[in-house]
């Protein structure tokens, strides 16, 4: 593949991330204002947010690493849109793999705790050292699940596992051939994500926010851009791991969409638990039914 | 259990001299007695009564007899009565005792009595502001403070005539009831 | 072309040469936009004062929903546009809604509602309550009632959306402008040593928003005053020294 080419690839992958995320976000507020009964905003809203946000008049700033901070932030998701394959474009996915995908999700949070501890206030303080409480705790079946996966395939190459589970058929899909290990990757999912019942750096009437109490403006336009890779980021890594990936963009977006619906509907149906407590529970059920997906894996 | 209570409590605060009881229903007393022996009063009540419960302290001004009227309720949940004590002071220095060794909650009442009616009392933990922070004039719940003429004073109102209001003057309507005729 | 344009063209031209409209007509396609997703995306902080909060959950829950409408309440006053003062205005609550009106980015919109804000209202006799709110703080909008239903409450935030998507919203900027006469106000009130972290003169001057009236008299006693600010003093639960 020429170098123009891989520039061009390498300049489209987050655009199109960019897209779907914020269709992605949208049908997450959707999904929250019909379980609530309400009709929910209009088609653009995140287009509308976003705009909004950059276009404010005057910022705060609290520095140089308060910027530097939210630029880690996005910076770490669009490096990991080009590790992901997508119908048509594979980017920089045989060079990486699943292990450097794993460091590279890393980045965002670690970015943001420098941002926010450089604003100074004690609410950000607590909500960034939650947020990497929680990043430990899904962190641990999230390596399960992909241990187990890149043993099953025998590769980290996530272009490789596609084409085997595309030339395959459906039965050789990562959730026919190793159901516990999709399972505890489902159950991770909403933790990756950041909704609840595991939501706990954003605590909106406990910590007023948390890490974004300071972000105002194009720091939280930021923000919201970040929120669109999220979603799209762990949509896609799941479907590639357990769905197999997407012949085409028909039914790549339409296994996005569902596989992200799924922790959206109960999302907000729950409260939220206590920092101890999504440790407790991140490591124990998903653990266990990830440990035995790999004993059955590995056997 | 409690009909006793209430007959003993009737015949005891009958022959205490001083003091006039007056039973207003089955579960409310009516008590007036004099400053220097509301304490003692309070501490018997609270002691061998069973009035254990502080629900208020109360107070009212009255300017012409240059009095405050302090008054102290007090709740049993054996009997489920209320005792209202009511005792008098002199309004000039207006300095009391307080009853925060028998009764904790009384510190926060005396406090707001102090904020609001300028009552001193001796002994209580606290006596600084809590409400009005921000007021520097003289206490204001007394009678002598009129509220009204201080705002008039103090801050601007707007000019209130809007456009639909003056076409209504023009066929010759308005406004029929002014607020000063409606107090 | 029309009569219309005509007379839209020669007010467009003197406007050009009054220094108050740019000549290149497209110039205006990117502030429409911008007015636009203004006018549709607004975050209200969620700090409602006063008795009239009682108005917004039913604003904002299933039956009269402010979603769709764009409206979505935020937390702080760095992420929020609208500052809605519900309610009666205490002269200690005053003080903590200066203190959060400055700390938002602009721009940003005050809505006053009930009548306590706009003339007194039912407490105009008190002594401890501001009678009318735009003597401290420029109001955008004021949806009066007491309390004003939930539909109308989203009629005045329709309001509120039609003067920004034509840019006639801009109150925020009168704050830069006439901030003399609004300290004055604010003095009388709290004393001649009030003083907020956030330095409206220097944000003024940065921003170009200086007018003649904003130094005056009163910023002449804030800058006598004014003292430092110092760190709030942390201390552990049982220790006896400062952190």
């Amino acid at each position: 593949m020429s170098v123009l080419h891989l520039i061009l690839e390498l300049i489209l992958m987050p655009l199109v991330a960019f897209v779907v995320g914020l269709a992605l976000v949208l049908m997450m507020r959707k999904i929250a204002a019909r379980l609530q009964r309400r009709v929910g905003p209009p088609f653009l809203q995140p287009v509308y947010d976003i705009i909004k946000l950059y276009g404010k008049d005057t910022q705060i700033s609290h520095g140089m690493i308060h910027e530097m901070g939210i630029i880690m932030a996005v910076g770490g998701y669009i490096a990991a849109e080009t590790l992901l394959p997508v119908p048509g474009m594979s980017g920089l996915a045989d060079k990486g793999g699943l292990v450097t995908l794993a460091y590279v999700l890393m980045i965002p949070s670690l970015g943001l705790a420098l941002g926010v501890g450089q604003c100074a206030n004690p609410n950000g303080s607590i909500g960034i050292s939650r947020a990497l409480t929680a990043m430990l705790a899904y962190d641990v079946p999230f390596i399960l699940v992909i241990f187990g996966v890149a043993w099953m395939y025998g590769t980290t190459n996530l272009a490789d596992m596609i084409a085997i589970q595309q030339q395959g058929g459906p039965q050789t899909w990562g959730i026919m051939q190793m159901p516990l290990l999709a399972l505890a990757g489902l159950l991770t999912l909403p933790a990756m994500m950041g909704k609840h019942p595991y939501e706990i750096y954003v605590a909106p009437a406990e910590i007023a926010t948390g890490p974004m109490v300071e972000m105002s403006g194009k720091f939280m336009g930021g923000l919201f851009v970040m929120q669109c890779f999220q979603l799209y980021t762990v949509g896609v890594l799941y479907t590639t791991l357990f769905l197999g990936g997407g012949e085409n963009w028909l039914t790549f977006l339409l296994k996005v969409f569902a596989v992200l619906a799924i922790p959206m509907s109960i999302a907000y149906l729950f409260p939220r638990y206590r920092t101890e407590d999504v440790l407790r529970l991140m490591w124990k059920w998903p653990v266990l039914i990830g440990l035995l997906g790999l004993a059955v894996v590995m056997k | 259990m409690s009909k006793e209570l209430n007959l003993w409590l009737d015949k005891l605060l009958n022959d205490i001299e001083n003091v006039k009881v007056e039973r207003k229903s089955s579960r409310r007393i009516r008590i007036d007695v004099e400053s220097d022996a509301l304490p003692a009063l309070l501490e018997l009540l609270q002691g061998h009564a069973s009035y254990v419960h502080l629900s208020a302290i109360s107070c009212v001004d009255w300017v012409d007899a240059g009095e405050f009227e302090l008054v102290y309720h007090v709740w049993s949940y054996e009997t489920r009565s209320l005792v209202s004590a009511h005792t008098r002071i002199p309004r000039e220095p207006g300095i009391y005792l307080s009853i925060y060794d028998l009764y904790e909650p009384a510190g926060f009442f005396e406090r707001d009595i102090h904020e609001m009616f300028g009552v001193y009392f001796e002994g209580s933990p606290d006596m600084e502001k809590f409400i009005l922070t921000e007021w520097n004039g003289p206490p204001p719940m007394r009678k002598e403070f009129d509220s009204e003429a201080f705002v008039n004073q103090t801050f601007e109102f707007e000019d209130y005539r809007p456009q639909w209001l003056q076409d209504i003057e023009e066929e010759g309507g308005g406004i029929t009831t002014r607020p000063e005729d409606v107090r | 072309m029309s009569k219309d344009d005509l007379i839209l063209r020669k007010e467009r031209q003197l406007q050009v040469e009054l220094g108050q409209q740019r000549s290149n007509p497209l110039a205006h396609v990117f502030d429409n936009l911008v007015n636009f997703c203004r006018s549709r995306s607004l975050f209200m902080l969620h700090y409602c004062t006063g008795c009239g909060a009682i108005e917004l959950p039913p604003a904002m829950t299933s039956r009269f929903d402010m979603e769709r409408l764009g409206i979505q309440p935020m937390v702080t006053p760095r992420q929020a546009d609208i500052l809605l003062i519900t309610g009666y205005v205490s002269i200690k609550t005053l003080k903590r809604i200066i203190l959060t009106y400055e700390q938002m980015p602009a721009p940003k919109y005050v809505i006053g509602i009930c009548s306590c804000t706009v003339n007194g209202g039912m407490y105009w006799q008190s002594y401890a309550t501001a009678k009318v709110l735009k003597h401290y703080l420029p109001v955008d909008v004021y949806i009066a009632g007491c309390m004003p239903r939930p539909e109308a409450v989203i009629e005045g935030l329709q309001d509120l959306m039609e003067d920004i998507k034509s840019g006639r919203a801009n109150s925020w900027k009168k704050y830069f402008h006439n901030y003399d006469y609004y300290l004055g106000n604010q003095q009388q009130l709290f004393g001649e040593d009030w003083q907020t972290p956030t330095d409206i003169i220097a944000e003024a001057r940065h921003y170009d928003l200086l007018t003649e009236q904003t130094l005056g008299e009163h910023t002449a006693l804030l800058e006598k005053h004014q003292k430092p600010l110092e760190a709030l003093e942390m201390r552990l639960q049982g220790q006896k020294q400062p952190l």
